[in-house]
């Protein structure tokens, strides 16, 4: 089954998203502010890159109805995932709290609230996008 | 098996249309042609009426509706 014009720009997406987001987290570069402002302008070129050659060399363009509802299910994983992870976050937050082993006059923990939350958004919108390729493969 | 079935793919040949002119003709991608084909996808009653129309049948002739089938 040949791929529609939305199904290829959301394979194009994901392959940036991982191509960027994992060497990102894997590699403990969270902990610069320079890094996270270098990988956000990172991810925006790539994306703008391969979805203009994914225009450029896609001649029919049409979405529909059914692209719509697709969007819709990407779009509730996502929601779903990042409620899941918000709950599990603040659970582990109180729990550390509780323990006591938690150092918020840590002069690098703004930093890494940010980047928790960074990655919360990032996994959710990897959600979002592989629940819509699962979805367009199914047929629905 | 869905609840709704379709017979687009019979009529469509019938009238040596493509998936990609049936497709055009009612303003959805070949892919939705295809999933709606397969029974995989149930369209829009909007969308029902105009791959019908395209199709030169009724409503009740091209789509039917199986109450007891799961979807």
């Amino acid at each position: 089954m040949a791929l529609s014009y939305r199904e290829k720009t959301l394979y194009a997406s994901l392959a940036a998203e991982l191509l960027v987001y994992c060497p990102y987290f894997f590699f403990h570069q969270q902990n610069s502010v320079n890094k996270v402002a270098g990988m956000i302008a990172i991810i925006i070129a790539l994306q703008f890159l391969l979805q203009g050659v994914i225009a450029i060399f896609t001649r029919n363009r049409v979405t529909d109805e059914r692209d719509r509802l697709i969007e819709l299910r990407g779009y509730r994983a996502g929601y779903l995932t990042i409620a899941a992870l918000m709950v599990f976050g603040l659970a582990m937050l109180w729990f550390h709290a509780t323990v006591g082993n938690l150092r918020m006059d840590n002069g690098r923990m703004g930093l890494h609230f940010l980047s928790v939350f960074f990655g919360m958004l990032v996994i959710a919108d990897i959600a979002k996008t592989a629940t819509q390729i699962v979805s367009y493969r199914r047929a629905l | 098996m869905p609840a709704i079935r379709n017979r687009i793919r019979e009529l469509r040949a019938a009238r040596e249309i493509t998936q990609q002119q049936l497709a055009d003709e009612v303003g959805v991608t070949r892919q939705t042609v295809i999933a709606m084909e397969q029974d995989k996808y149930s369209p829009s009653l909007e969308t029902a009426f105009k791959v019908a129309m395209a199709l030169g049948v009724t409503l009740e002739q091209c789509f039917q509706y199986e109450p007891r089938a799961k979807r």
